[in-house]
C-alpha cells in the first residue's frame, strides 16, 4: 500500500522577516555595535573639530547610501520602461523613498555638524543647494507615485522622473568641485584620503554599518510593497469578481 | 567639546530610522494577515 | 469566452456604490505636488540670489577691488594675523590667499568656536573705501582633512597650514 505524500503546505510567515532578513540583522547588530563603539567611544576627537568630527561617521555614510539608493532607482526605471517589470517598479519606489529618508537625514546632520564648525546650520552654499534640491526632487518622484491614474501610466511616468532626477546625484556629488564652495571637497577617496587610525576605522565600520542596515531594510521595505501591491491586486479581482455576479444577476433570465 | 552636538545628530537619525524601521515592520505583519499566504512573497525566501 | 456578457465595465452611476473617492485624495497628492514645485522653485532662487554665487579667493577679490565696487559678495582666506576686537566693538585681523593679504573689518556675529590663527575663512561684506573688507558673516571653513587629537607624533602645528 502506497500513500501518497503531499507536499508541504507552503508557510509564509504573516511578517516580512525569512532567514535572510535574520542574517542580514545580524549583521545589523554586529557592525552598529563596533561602529557606535569606535565611531563614538574608542576614536579620538579632531584636532580641529574636536568631538563633532564624530558626525562624519554617520553624516558620510548615509550620504553615501543615498546615492546607492538613487542609483537603484535609476536601475529600476530602466527596466521598468524596457520592459514593465512590476519588480522593478516596486524596487525603485522603495529604494528611493529610503533615500529619501537618508538625504533628509544627511541635511539634517550636516546642520548640526555645520553650527559648530562653520558657524552656521545653513547656507546657500553649492553642496547645501544641491542637496535640498535633490531631496526636493525625490520627494517630487514619491509623490507622481502616488499619483491617481492607470497603475501602468504611472509606472512609465515614474520611471522616466526616475531617470531624469538621477542627474542631481552627480550634481551634488561633484558641486564642491565645479563651484567655489563652503563645504570641504571629499576627503575619502580611491587615490587621495585625509584621515587614519582610529577616525578611519569609525568611518570604515559606519559604511559597512549602513550598508547592512540598507540591504536589511530594502528586502523588508520591498516586501511591505510586494504586499500593498497584492492588496491592490486582489481587491481588483474582487471588484470584477463582484460585478461579474452582479452582471449575471442582472441579466434577464440569469441566475437569481 | 561639542558634545552636545554629536548627540542632536545621532538622537535624530535614531529617531527617524527607528520609527521608518517599525513602521514597516508593523505594515508588513498588518498587510501579510490579510492575504493569502500564496499572495505574501514576490519569491520565497 | 463565457461569460464577457456578464462584465460590465461602464462607469457606475447608481449613488449607493461602493465608489471610492478619488476625487480628494488626488488633489491632496497634485497639491503635495505644486508644494513641492514651489519648494524647488524658492531653492533655485536663494541659491542664485544669494551672495554665494560671488566667491572669490584673496588675490581674485584684490585684484577685482574696483570692479566689485561695493557689491556684496564672499572671500575666502587663511587668518594670518591675531583677531584684535577695535574700540567700536568690531573685530580686526588679516586674510590672507596664494600671496595676497586683506584687512578684515568684522561687524557680525562672533564667529563659530574653530575660528583662529591658521584656519581658513570666508568672510561675506564688501570693500571699503578705506582698502578694508567690511564683513557681516565669518563662516570658518573645514578643510578636507582630518586629524587625531593628541596624537604620539612629532608634528609641526598641524592647524597652520597657508595654502588651502
Amino acid at each position: 500500500m502506497t500513500t501518497v505524500e503531499m507536499p508541504p503546505a507552503r508557510s509564509v510567515p504573516e511578517h516580512t522577516g525569512s532567514r535572510l532578513t535574520r542574517a542580514l540583522g545580524g549583521a545589523v547588530l554586529v557592525t552598529w555595535t563596533l561602529w557606535l563603539l569606535w565611531g563614538l567611544v574608542l576614536s579620538p576627537a579632531d584636532v580641529v573639530q574636536h568631538e563633532s568630527v564624530r558626525l562624519f561617521y554617520l553624516h558620510v555614510p548615509m550620504a553615501i547610501m543615498s546615492s546607492v539608493t538613487f542609483s537603484i532607482t535609476l536601475i529600476g526605471s530602466i527596466m521598468v520602461l524596457r520592459n514593465g517589470s512590476v519588480f522593478w517598479d516596486l524596487m525603485a519606489g522603495v529604494a528611493a523613498e529610503i533615500g529619501v529618508m537618508f538625504l533628509g537625514l544627511v541635511i539634517a546632520t550636516g546642520a548640526v555638524w555645520g553650527k559648530p564648525t562653520w558657524g552656521t546650520y545653513w547656507e546657500w552654499d553649492p553642496r547645501l543647494t544641491t542637496a535640498a534640491l535633490m531631496f526636493l526632487v525625490y520627494l517630487g518622484y514619491l509623490v507622481i507615485r502616488r499619483l491617481d491614474m492607470d497603475p501602468v501610466v504611472r509606472a512609465r511616468r515614474a520611471a522616466v522622473f526616475g531617470i531624469v532626477a538621477f542627474i542631481n546625484v552627480p550634481l551634488t556629488r561633484f558641486s564642491v568641485q565645479i563651484w567655489n564652495s563652503l563645504h570641504q571637497e571629499t576627503t575619502i577617496s580611491l587615490t587621495d584620503t585625509q584621515m587614519d587610525g582610529a577616525q578611519l576605522t569609525s568611518y570604515a565600520l559606519g559604511m559597512l554599518a549602513m550598508a547592512t542596515f540598507l540591504a536589511w531594510l530594502l528586502v523588508h521595505r520591498f516586501r511591505v510593497a510586494w504586499l500593498e501591491h497584492a492588496m491592490d491586486e486582489s481587491g481588483l479581482e474582487k471588484l470584477i469578481r463582484d460585478r461579474r455576479a452582479e452582471g449575471a444577476a442582472n441579466e434577464p433570465g440569469g441566475v437569481r | 567639546m561639542f558634545w552636545g552636538y554629536v548627540i542632536a545628530g545621532y538622537g535624530i537619525a535614531a529617531v527617524v530610522l527607528g520609527t521608518y524601521v517599525v513602521s514597516t515592520l508593523r505594515r508588513g505583519r498588518t498587510l501579510s494577515r490579510q492575504l493569502d499566504p500564496e499572495q505574501r512573497r514576490f519569491l520565497d525566501d | 469566452m463565457t461569460d464577457d456578457h456578464a462584465l460590465d465595465l461602464s462607469p457606475r452611476t447608481d449613488g449607493d456604490a461602493p465608489a471610492p473617492t478619488p476625487g480628494s485624495r488626488s488633489r491632496l497628492t497634485w497639491l503635495a505636488l505644486g508644494g513641492i514645485g514651489l519648494a524647488i522653485a524658492f531653492v533655485l532662487w536663494q541659491a542664485l540670489t544669494s551672495a554665494t554665487v560671488f566667491f572669490y579667493n584673496v588675490d581674485e577679490a584684490v585684484a577685482r577691488q574696483a570692479e566689485l565696487g561695493d557689491d556684496t559678495f564672499r572671500m575666502q582666506g587663511t587668518v594670518v594675523t591675531e583677531a584684535v576686537i577695535a574700540e567700536d566693538g568690531s573685530l580686526e585681523f588679516e586674510i590672507g590667499f596664494d600671496g595676497e593679504r586683506a584687512s578684515i573689518v568684522h561687524v557680525g556675529d562672533e564667529p563659530s568656536d574653530l575660528f583662529e590663527v591658521g584656519i581658513a575663512v570666508v568672510v561675506q561684506g564688501r570693500w571699503e573705501d578705506t582698502g578694508s573688507f567690511r564683513s557681516e558673516q565669518i563662516l570658518v571653513k573645514h578643510s578636507e582633512s582630518y586629524e587625531a587629537e593628541n596624537q604620539d607624533r612629532l608634528t609641526t602645528d598641524p592647524s597652520v597650514d597657508y595654502d588651502s
